[in-house]
């Protein structure tokens, strides 16, 4: 049995690491926010580029799994939606890394003041991003538990939504520049958008679970 | 010659591999579970080893229902139930082998004036509604036993892939070897008392002439697989049943136990080792049994999906086919006797003489109400029948019995015949020695036959107190009928 489940057993563990490097990277994220709000650019940099190295591993381990899964005809039943799940779940990575490359890029000054708020924002985000991890595990490994971290990633993402509003009247009630606002406002929504990517993959997970329940 | 008569046997063969696999691997193939090449293999060479060496109980059931005594009747009962098959299938019932070749039978025995055994035909019909219903029971406790795995066991997807794949692949191999033992009897269980092989002895393993049959009509099936079956299989898998690999897994294995308990003898003698009554080897659909389980599963899931019109075009076939069948073979068989002049069966003559009277008076049987069919000459059952039945004493199986008693049929024992026709392993030791002790005698009858060879305990029946003396005499029965087919003397 051992030998048959070899090929299987070797699958399973790239679609694990690359699930293992979509929570890192959330994590990753959330470091990354708080060095750059605390002025460690050095260190900021440092997490991008861990963030740049992760979606690579990412992208080639999902098309390393398609190409395994299609070779192999695998799961020809579910061979779609699982592809469609690591796919989305990829563009989650390329969100994050985006978000971050584009504060290397412009480098916006964030008043003192939004700092708690801004963090808020981000955990909230980083949180989904962590239980869809866990969502999409469970969609491999524990059918049953799928639903509850869905639930969880739908929460975290109306927290994101909820302080993420805040954090934008926050950024116009401001005494600064209207373009300064403009271009905070801009950042605040791409770091809300990041928890939007998560849900929108449990959107499809919770089809698909559905679809494996005999 | 033998062989162009066979061909309606063999066409009905290539029919149900055609059509048949695709109940067992249809599902499997169409979801990409299973490579069309590896189930094709597997459906071959299982039911080729089902059909050869566990084909026989379900064959005996449909020999006891109506011994097509002439290969030319044989010939044209296969035919019609083919022709009905085909008029049948294009009005998208699932019509099955099974119920129009029964249908093709009886019209055989109402042609040729014999009796119907009505007991038998009851036991085949409520088969096959017991095989419908079982089969959906069978598929209900599966899925209630294997969906809690599913949906909340912690198996890997991919490791549920695996185990799904070697599911379809192991059952698949189980539900063909079934498929080869139940339904070879439709293929050529009707040339079962006409087979024009002999026995060929294989130092310790006999291969019978009706073995040889059964190789025949199982390469048949063989081709009917990988001339046509990839078709059927991807319109089953697709149009029919839309099943999941798993759904399918436990609708396939519905299906092959049903196949396996309606055609197994070994599964026969367990139940009868401990004591169960036996279930009765009759050819079943395998249409209807993998539709019988896909209805079970629907109705553990809500009943929301399932296609009633579907139910109601199964139970419409469980009439329509075999009485079409029937038309179809009393039209034939009158075509095939008068126009092409072929035997269709044997001219068989019922004398009621003092002899014949006697033996009636010694089965226990009240003589005094055969008066109207006392001295008289008989050429066909049904005569007999109709006159029996006017004096309102004698039941069905009593009549039958009658009839079995005046029917001429006449015998000589020789000993050369039955080793050139290599039956040398067929009999005991001892049943051997009484046969040698009645060399190149002659009986009018098969019964004296028999009583002569009684006086030996070895072709002794047994009293029917278990069901395993029941099936002792079954066994002798047909080593009978092997002897009055290869022992059968016409007077020139």
């Amino acid at each position: 049995m051992a030998l048959i489940l070899k090929t299987t057993r070797f699958i399973e563990t790239q679609i694990d690491t690359f699930l293992d490097i979509l929570s890192d990277s959330a994590t990753t994220f959330e470091m990354a926010m708080e060095d750059y709000l605390n002025n460690r650019i050095e260190q900021f940099e440092t997490r991008l580029a861990q963030i740049r190295e992760n979606e690579h591993r990412a992208d080639d381990l999902r098309v390393s799994i398609e190409r395994f899964l299609y070779e192999r005809t695998l799961i020809p039943e579910n061979r779609g939606d699982v592809l469609a799940i690591l796919e989305n779940t990829d563009e989650v990575i390329d969100n994050i890394k985006d978000s971050l490359v584009q504060f290397s890029i412009e480098m916006p000054k964030i008043p003192e003041s939004l700092n708690d708020l801004w963090m808020q924002t981000t955990k909230a985000s980083s949180n989904a991003v962590e239980q869809l991890s866990f969502a999409v595990r469970s969609f491999f490994r524990d059918l049953a538990a799928v639903n509850n971290y869905i639930h969880k990633v739908y929460f975290f993402e109306r927290e994101a939504d909820h302080i993420g509003e805040r954090l934008r009247r926050e950024i116009f009630n401001l005494d600064i520049e209207l373009s300064q606002k403009s271009q905070l406002r801009f950042f605040a929504m791409h770091i809300e958008k990041i928890s939007d990517y998560a849900q929108v993959v449990c959107d499809r997970l919770s089809i698909y679970a559905i679809k494996r329940q005999l | 010659m033998i062989f162009i008569y066979l061909l309606s046997g063999l066409f009905l063969g290539w029919s149900l591999g055609a059509n048949d696999t695709g109940n067992i691997f249809g599902a499997a193939v169409e979801t990409r579970m299973l490579k069309y090449k590896t189930a094709a293999l597997i459906a071959s060479i299982f039911i080729f080893l089902g059909a050869v060496f566990e084909g026989s109980g379900p064959s005996g059931t449909l020999g006891r229902l109506g011994s097509v005594d002439a290969l030319g009747g044989a010939f044209t009962v296969a035919l019609a139930a083919a022709l009905t098959i085909t008029a049948i299938v294009r009005t998208g019932i699932p019509v099955s082998t099974s119920q129009t070749i029964v249908g093709a039978i009886i019209g055989w025995n109402y042609f040729s004036g014999r009796l119907t055994d009505f007991q038998n035909l009851l036991t085949i019909v409520s088969s096959w509604v017991i095989a419908f219903v079982l089969s959906g029971i069978i598929a209900a406790l599966l899925f209630y036993l294997i969906s809690p795995v599913i949906n909340k066991g912690k198996i890997h997807l991919l490791e549920q892939d695996v185990y799904v794949r070697l599911g379809l692949i192991i059952i698949g191999a189980f539900g063909a070897f079934s498929l080869g033992a139940n339904n070879i009897a439709n293929v050529v269980g009707v040339f079962v008392p006409v087979t024009p092989f002999k026995d060929i002895n294989l130092g310790s393993f006999t291969l019978s002439g009706i073995q040889q049959l059964y190789i025949l009509g199982a390469i048949s099936i063989i081709v009917g697989i990988y001339t046509y079956s990839h078709k059927v299989m991807r319109t089953v898998g697709k149009d029919i049943f839309h099943l999941s690999p798993v759904t399918a897994l436990i609708a396939v294995t519905a299906e092959a136990i049903v196949l396996f308990i309606f055609a197994s003898r070994g599964l026969q003698n367990l139940l009868l080792s401990i004591g169960l009554p036996p279930i009765p080897l009759v050819p079943v659909s395998s249409t209807q049994v993998i539709v019988g389980a896909v209805v079970g599963i629907g109705l553990v899931k809500g009943g929301k999906n399932i296609r009633y019109n579907i139910l109601g075009k199964v139970s419409l076939a469980w009439i329509a086919a075999p009485v079409i069948a029937f038309f179809f073979a009393f039209i034939a068989l009158f075509i095939v006797q008068n126009v092409f002049e072929q035997t269709v069966c044997q001219k068989t003559i019922y004398t009621f003489n003092r002899t014949t009277i006697s033996q009636i008076e010694k089965e226990g049987l009240d003589v005094n109400h055969l008066s109207s069919v006392n001295g008289h000459k008989y050429y066909r059952e049904l005569e007999i029948y109709k006159e029996l039945k006017a004096e309102k004493y004698f039941k069905r199986s009593e009549i039958s019995k009658i009839i079995r008693i005046a029917e001429v049929y006449p015998l000589k024992v020789d000993i050369n015949l039955l080793r050139d026709k290599g039956l040398v392993n067929r009999f005991s030791k001892e049943q051997w020695e009484a046969l040698f002790k009645l060399e190149g005698r002659e009986f009018k009858h098969q019964w004296q036959l028999k009583e002569a060879l009684a006086k030996d305990p070895s072709w002794q029946r047994r009293k029917e107190i278990t069901e395993r003396d029941k099936l002792h005499n079954q066994d002798l029965e047909e080593q009978f009928n092997l002897l009055f087919r290869t022992l059968y003397f016409p007077p020139a």
